[in-house]
C-alpha cells in the first residue's frame, strides 16, 4: 500500500518538471479561484455559438496539442486539502521548481551525479508550469485528489505484481534477464500512446486529424494513431486484444467521448494494472477556447480501486509555430543491446542484483 | 409447314439480333473498363477537394520484389513449406527495370543475401545487415504504401493529412501547407502536400537511407526523393504512383505505379500489427541469460 | 501530528528524491554507467545520430600517446532540440567539445554526458552557470 502511493506520489512528480522561461508565451485563462474544482476548471465553458466546426459540422479539434505540466496527477500527502493554490503559492511553486530543475547541481556524489545526465535542454518547456486553474492534483474526482483506496488484490495478482517489482529491480541495477522483462516503453512498444494519456518529461505531443466520421488522436510516442469511429459500430470481436485497445467515439454536445475497451492483458498495458475484464475507460476531450482542450479520464475497475476516479488536464495548442515530429524508436533502440550485454558482462564479474532494490 | 416455320425464324431471328445488340449496348454502361483504364472520375468533395478518406490496400506484391519475380520458395523451406514461399509477380516499375548504377547491383545483390540476419552487437553497424522490415522497422515511403496490409487516410479541414499504416501502426503526416523543413531524416520522410486537380501530391525528402524498396534488397541512399500521386479513379479504386530519383545510386529517375483498392467490408478498420515484440528474440535473444525454449 | 507540508515541499521533496521513479521507466543512468569511472575529454564531433530514443553524439578523442579513440556519448530525445530551433546543421562533425560524463559499467567507450560544452560556450547538459537557465541561486523568498 506505501509503496503503491510512493510511486504515486513519484509518478505525480515525474509530471512536475522544469522548464525554461516559456512562462511568459504561456496563455493564461481565468483560474477558478472559488472552492470546488469543477469540470470547468480549464477557462469554462465556451460562449454559445463560438465552438469552431469542421465544414461537415464536427467541433474542431484538429491542431498540434502538448498536454506537459507540473501539476501532480494525486495531490502530494502531508498537503493539506487544498484543491487550488493562490497565484502567490502558484508562483512560489513554479519558481522554485524552476530553480531545482535548471540549476547546476552537483550535490549527492558521483552515484546521484550519473544519474542526472541531460538537462531542461532535453525537457518539455512547458512543464515548469501548472496548470492555469493552478489546481494541486490532476484528479478532480475523489475531491480529495488522490486515487482511491485500492481493494484487496487477489493472491494471483499479488504474485504478478511480487513478480513485476523483482523484474524492476533487476532492470534498476542493470542486470534485465531479458527482453521481455523490461517495461513497454523501455522495449519501444507503447510509451504515452496508450489511454489515458498523462503528461511526461518530455514529447508531450498530440496531434488530432478529423474527418466525417472519424476523430484520430496521434500523440507523439510512439508514431501511432487512434483512429476513432464515430458511427456507432461496436467494438471489434471480445477475442481481438490491442495494446491501445480498441476505441469508440461519439459526440456528447461539443464533447468528444470514448470509450476504449479490448485491451490486452500483458503486463503494463492496463493502466495501473487493473483487471483487463473489470477495467472501463472513458476519455472526454472539449475544445474550451482556441487555444485549449480540456482532457478528462475516468477510470473504474471495482476489482482494483474502491470507486471510480477522474482526472482532468488541460491541452495546449503549439501549431503552427511547434511541431510534433516522427517518434522513431525500437529502429535505434541500442540501449537493449547495452543494458542486456552489459548486463551479461558484469554478471561475468560477478556483480548481482543489490538486495536493497528488491525491498522496494 | 416447315417453309413457314423458316419465313417465322427470319424475323425471330433479327428480334434475337436486335435484342441482343440492345443487351451488349446497355451490359456497356456497367461494364468493367479494360485493364488499367477508368472512365473519367470527380472523387466528391471535402473541404474543397477530392476527398481521399477511406481504408486503401494495394494487391500487386511488390513488397517482395518491386520488378518481375517468380514464384520462390523462401527462406527455410526445410521448417516452412508452403507457407514461407513467395509468390510471383509482375513489375510495378514503368519501364520494367531500376536504372541502377552498374555499383549498386552489386550492393543490392548482397542486400538480399543477407536479408535476414541481423547483428546488433555493435552499434556503428547495427543497420549494416537485414531487411528493416524483417526487424519491425517503419517501412519507409513508397514501400508502405504497397506492403500487402491496408492503410487509412484521415483527410480534414485542417493543414495536415495523415495517413496510418498497420504494419507496425506506421503513421506520417503530410503537411499540406507547411514552409519548415525537416529538422532532420526520418524512417517515413518528410511529407510536403499539394493539390493539382483531384490529384494528391506528396513531396517526401529526408527520409532515412537505411529503408529498402522491398525484400529483394532494392535500396537508395539518403539524397533519395520520392513524388506521390494519388489519383481516384473511382469510388472504389485510387491510383498511386511514385517518382524516385537518387543520384547516389540511379542512373536517371524512375517510376512506380499501380491501383490502390478501397477496402469496403462493413466496418472494416486497421488493426493493430505491433511487430516489435515479434523481432526481439531474433535480435537479443543471444543476450538473455538464459536461453529460451524454440517454438513453431 | 505530522507536519502539513507546503505543497512546493511535497512535490519537490519527492521529484528530486534520488527514489523517484519516472513514469516512463526512462532507464537509470546508473544501471548502465559507472560513477565510478568518470570521464573528462576534449574530442572532434565526428557524427551526431539525431535518433530516437536517444540521441548520440560520437566523438574522436586524441589521447597523450597520440592514438585516438572513438567515444559515443549518449544524449536525450532530438525531438524536444527540434521545438527549441536545434537541426541537424548545429551539431557538426568538425566541431570541438568538452565532454565531461561517466563511462558505460561494461567498459566500452560509451559514455553518459554529464557536461557537454559546445565552442559557444552553450552546455547541452546540466553545466556551468551560465546555461540561460533562469536562476543560478536560490529564488528570493517573498516577505
Amino acid at each position: 500500500m506505501r509503496r503503491r502511493f510512493m510511486s504515486a506520489v513519484a509518478a505525480a512528480c515525474v509530471a512536475a518538471a522544469v522548464s525554461f522561461p516559456a512562462l511568459a508565451d504561456q496563455a493564461r485563462t481565468t483560474p477558478a479561484r472559488n472552492a470546488g474544482v469543477s469540470r470547468q476548471a480549464a477557462g469554462g465553458r465556451p460562449a454559445a455559438g463560438s465552438m469552431p466546426r469542421t465544414p461537415w459540422g464536427d467541433p474542431d479539434l484538429q491542431g498540434v496539442w502538448n498536454d506537459a505540466t507540473s501539476t501532480p496527477l494525486a495531490r502530494p500527502g502531508g498537503v493539506s486539502d487544498k484543491q487550488v493554490l493562490t497565484d502567490e503559492e502558484a508562483e512560489e511553486f513554479q519558481r522554485n521548481l524552476a530553480h531545482n530543475l535548471t540549476r547546476d547541481r552537483r550535490d549527492g556524489g558521483p552515484e546521484v551525479d550519473v544519474n542526472r545526465a541531460y538537462n531542461e535542454h532535453w525537457m518539455d518547456a512547458r512543464r515548469l508550469a501548472i496548470t492555469s486553474d493552478h489546481r494541486t492534483s490532476l484528479i478532480v474526482d475523489p475531491p480529495d485528489g488522490r486515487i482511491p483506496p485500492l481493494v484487496p488484490l487477489s493472491p494471483e495478482r499479488q504474485r504478478a505484481r511480487a513478480a513485476r517489482a523483482d523484474a524492476a529491480a533487476r532492470f534498476a541495477a542493470g542486470l534485465p534477464d531479458n527482453p521481455e522483462e523490461m517495461s513497454l516503453p523501455v522495449r519501444c512498444i507503447i510509451r504515452t500512446d496508450s489511454p489515458p494519456y498523462l503528461p511526461t518529461i518530455y514529447n508531450n505531443d498530440f496531434q488530432i486529424f478529423q474527418s466525417p466520421g472519424y476523430v484520430a488522436i496521434a500523440p507523439e510516442m510512439i508514431h501511432s494513431a487512434r483512429i476513432i469511429p464515430l458511427d456507432g459500430r461496436p467494438h471489434i470481436g471480445p477475442t481481438l486484444h490491442q495494446w491501445l485497445g480498441d476505441s469508440r467515439g461519439r459526440w456528447d454536445g461539443n464533447t468528444l467521448v470514448v470509450e476504449t475497451a479490448n485491451f490486452r492483458t500483458d503486463e503494463g498495458v492496463i493502466f495501473q494494472d487493473a483487471d483487463p475484464a473489470t477495467y472501463r475507460i472513458t476519455e472526454r476531450f472539449t475544445r474550451v477556447d482556441a487555444r485549449t482542450i480540456r482532457y478528462e479520464f475516468t477510470v473504474e475497475d471495482p476489482h482494483t480501486w474502491t470507486r471510480p476516479w477522474t482526472a482532468m488536464i488541460p491541452w495546449t495548442r503549439i501549431d503552427p509555430g511547434e511541431q510534433m515530429y516522427e517518434y522513431a524508436c525500437h529502429e535505434d533502440n541500442y540501449d537493449i543491446v547495452h543494458l542486456l550485454q552489459g548486463a551479461r558482462i558484469r554478471e561475468r564479474k560477478g556483480e548481482t542484483v543489490p538486495k536493497r532494490n528488491r525491498e522496494r | 409447314m416447315r417453309r413457314r416455320f423458316r419465313r417465322a425464324l427470319i424475323p425471330a431471328g433479327s428480334a434475337a439480333a436486335v435484342a441482343l445488340l440492345w443487351l451488349v449496348a446497355s451490359a456497356r454502361a456497367g461494364q468493367a473498363p479494360s485493364t488499367g483504364r477508368f472512365p473519367a472520375y470527380k472523387a466528391p468533395r471535402l473541404a474543397g477537394h477530392a476527398d481521399l478518406n477511406g481504408v486503401w490496400q494495394a494487391l500487386v506484391t511488390a513488397n517482395w520484389n518491386i520488378q518481375d519475380h517468380e514464384a520462390q520458395p523462401g527462406p527455410h523451406p526445410e521448417i516452412m513449406g508452403a507457407y514461407g514461399g513467395e509468390p510471383p509477380g509482375q513489375s510495378v516499375v514503368e519501364g520494367g527495370e531500376i536504372p541502377y548504377q552498374p555499383w549498386a547491383l552489386a550492393k543490392r545483390k548482397e542486400n538480399f543475401e543477407k536479408r535476414m540476419m541481423v547483428d546488433v552487437t555493435d552499434d556503428k553497424r547495427w543497420h549494416d545487415l537485414g531487411d528493416p522490415e524483417l526487424k519491425c522497422y517503419m517501412p519507409g515511403v513508397p514501400r508502405a504504401a504497397y506492403m500487402p496490409f491496408p492503410f487509412q487516410i484521415v483527410q480534414g479541414s485542417g493543414d495536415y493529412i495523415l495517413i496510418a499504416y498497420e504494419f507496425t501502426s506506421t503513421t506520417r503526416v503530410i503537411r499540406m501547407n507547411g514552409k519548415a523543413d525537416a529538422p532532420a531524416d526520418s524512417w517515413m520522410g518528410w511529407s510536403r502536400g499539394r493539390w493539382d486537380g483531384d490529384t494528391l501530391v506528396v513531396d517526401v525528402t529526408d527520409s532515412r537511407e537505411q529503408t529498402w524498396f522491398d525484400r529483394a534488397g532494392d535500396f537508395h541512399s539518403d539524397a533519395l526523393h520520392v513524388v506521390e500521386r494519388y489519383t481516384p479513379v473511382s469510388p472504389y479504386h485510387m491510383m498511386y504512383e511514385a517518382t524516385i530519383e537518387d543520384p547516389k545510386v540511379f542512373t536517371r529517375p524512375w517510376k512506380i505505379s499501380f491501383p490502390l483498392y478501397r477496402r469496403m467490408e462493413q466496418n472494416v478498420q486497421l488493426l493493430e500489427f505491433k511487430c516489435v515484440p515479434f523481432t526481439e528474440e531474433l535480435l537479443f535473444g543471444r543476450l538473455r541469460k538464459q536461453p529460451r525454449q524454440a517454438s513453431r | 501530528m505530522h507536519t502539513r507540508l507546503s505543497f512546493t515541499a511535497a512535490v519537490l521533496g519527492a521529484l528530486l528524491a534520488p527514489a523517484a521513479a519516472p513514469l516512463l521507466a526512462h532507464h537509470a543512468f546508473n544501471a548502465e554507467f559507472d560513477a565510478n569511472r568518470p570521464v573528462k575529454f576534449r574530442g572532434t564531433v565526428t557524427r551526431m545520430d539525431w535518433v530516437n530514443p536517444h540521441a548520440w553524439i560520437h566523438i574522436s578523442v586524441k589521447k597523450p600517446d597520440g592514438t585516438t579513440e572513438e567515444w559515443m556519448i549518449e544524449a536525450g530525445t532530438p525531438n524536444t532540440l527540434f521545438r527549441r530551433g536545434l537541426t541537424k546543421q548545429s551539431l557538426q562533425p568538425g566541431m570541438e567539445v568538452l565532454v565531461d560524463g561517466y563511462q558505460s559499467k561494461d567498459g566500452s567507450l560509451r559514455a553518459n554526458g554529464r557536461d557537454l560544452t559546445l565552442p559557444s560556450g552553450e552546455t547541452l547538459f546540466l553545466g556551468a552557470s551560465g546555461t540561460g537557465a533562469p536562476y543560478d541561486a536560490p529564488p528570493k523568498k517573498k516577505g
